[in-house]
């Protein structure tokens, strides 16, 4: 176990090139801190990008339901797997052709704001990320509203 | 005759799902039933689930379905079904499948077609949600402005009115994107196209020019018009105000010439003067009435292996 002060991390997962502030919201996202310890570094110096946000957390391994919510939070970020101290893999995460139950549509007269029926969004353009409610067909815009939250 | 593919059993929720050869199809199916086609849909069942009222869809559906040989039931007022107790859309139509044919659905919220087309086993036609989509409007809409003019492509267009909020401005202009069709937008500042459409059809060079009042949009060959409405303005003198500065009438009309064709999806408040009723241009009751031949066209290909005039 490390000690506080010399916090590596063992085995665990890394979400690296959040961009700026963005933390916060992987945070919220995720539900962190749950068990194991966690690091956050803010506005952090990268080589390919300026500065990012980056989070370090022992112990856990993420979902689908959840790299698809960190997916929406910027083209770029990966996430490594970290095993006995090592980087076993990586990947950089892409928001998929379609989100199902994944983030709300914000048309508040959008049938699945009041039916018992899981949002779906159609991914329509990568770059910029164009997203639209399969129901209601309007576009969604950033800061998207999560299910459940 | 050819028969047309890929109607029969299908959902009608957005007029985006269908290609230009569907369009084509369909209206050349509509001109087949201009004229008495008999009882084709004998035995067939329609069911018209209004969830808010309507006028000119409702009946024009219902009247589609018995002049050939179908029958129709259903609800014009959501308050006297179980949705009242609760029942969710989804049980609703799994219900009303096993009572009919096809499904003709009105509902306030957008989405609830393509909601009520995952649930059931028969086809389902949107006949309005919300602001989102009226296909068959659209449908009737090119029909009209095809069969006045004898052609789609090569023609000048102009939206006038509510540009912002109209869903049926906002489907025809996606649908009249098929077309090689120059698309004039005239309407208030506040009520002008939303962004990503006005991208769309500029992106396509089908955009011709945004303005503020009429004259400046001519030549014109055909001008949409459509109600301004009034719960869209927090200041009720500003609608008062644009109310009749944005208000057709015939030297209106006139000054475009005597082959412009003016429709409306009606209902009409004060946009159109009456007077403009009689000119020769005006197709607005018409457009209504093709609606019903549009709709048995729409229902035949649905219901039946209707088939098509050759080309």
């Amino acid at each position: 176990m490390p000690s506080p002060h010399d916090f590596r991390l063992q085995d665990g997962t890394v979400i690296d090139h959040l961009p700026v502030g963005m933390s916060a919201r992987a945070l919220v996202i995720l539900g962190l801190p749950r068990d194991g310890p966690v690091t956050v570094g803010m506005n952090v110096p990268s080589a390919r990008f300026g500065h990012k946000d980056i989070i370090r957390v022992e112990g856990l391994a993420l979902r689908k339901s959840e790299t698809d919510r960190l997916a929406l939070l910027g083209g770029n970020v990966t996430v490594a797997i970290v095993k006995g101290g090592k980087i076993a893999s990586k990947q950089r995460l892409e928001v998929p052709d379609r989100l199902v139950g994944v983030i709300r549509c914000q048309n508040p007269t959008c049938v699945t704001n009041h039916e018992r029926v899981s949002p779906v969004f159609d991914r329509v353009s990568k770059a910029p990320l164009h997203l639209r409610c399969a129901y209601c067909e309007r576009s969604s815009a950033d800061p998207y509203v999560f299910v459940g939250a | 005759m050819s028969p047309a593919h890929g109607f029969r059993g299908r959902h009608v929720v957005s007029a985006d799902d269908f290609s230009k050869a569907d369009l084509l199809s369909l209206l050349d199916t509509a001109s087949y039933f201009e004229s008495d086609v008999g009882p084709r849909l004998a035995g067939k069942i329609l069911a018209t689930l209004f969830f808010e009222p309507s006028t000119r869809t409702r009946l024009s559906f219902e009247s589609a379905m018995h002049r050939m040989g179908g029958s129709v039931l259903g609800f014009a007022d959501e308050k006297a079904t179980s949705r009242t107790k609760g029942e969710s859309l989804a049980d609703t139509i799994r219900m009303v499948e096993s009572y009919c044919d096809a499904i003709v659905i009105r509902h306030p919220q957008e989405g609830a077609a393509r909601l009520a087309a995952e649930n059931a086993r028969v086809p389902v036609i949107n006949g309005g949600d919300g602001s989102n989509q009226h296909p068959t409007q659209t449908f009737l809409d090119l029909y009209t402005i095809r069969k006045a003019t004898g052609r789609i492509d090569g023609l000048k267009v102009g939206f006038f009115g509510d540009l912002r909020y109209g869903r049926a401005v906002h489907s025809l202009a996606k649908a009249l994107l098929h077309f090689d069709v120059e698309m004039t937008f005239i309407g208030p500042s506040m009520l002008r196209l939303p962004q990503e459409l006005r991208d769309t059809i500029q992106a396509r060079g089908r955009l011709s020019k945004e303005v503020e009042s009429l004259d400046d949009a001519k030549p014109l060959d055909v001008l949409y018009v459509t109600r301004i409405q009034k719960e869209r303005f927090p200041d009720p003198s500003e609608y008062e105000r644009i109310k009749y500065a944005y208000r057709l009438d015939r030297a209106g009309a006139e000054r475009f010439g005597p082959d412009l064709k003016i429709l409306h999806p009606l209902p009409r408040v004060t946009e159109v003067a009456t007077d403009v009723d009689d000119l020769p241009g005006a197709l607005y009751f018409e457009q209504a009435r093709n609606g019903v031949t549009v709709r048995k066209a729409l229902l035949s290909l649905i219901l039946s292996d209707a088939e098509l005039p050759a080309r």
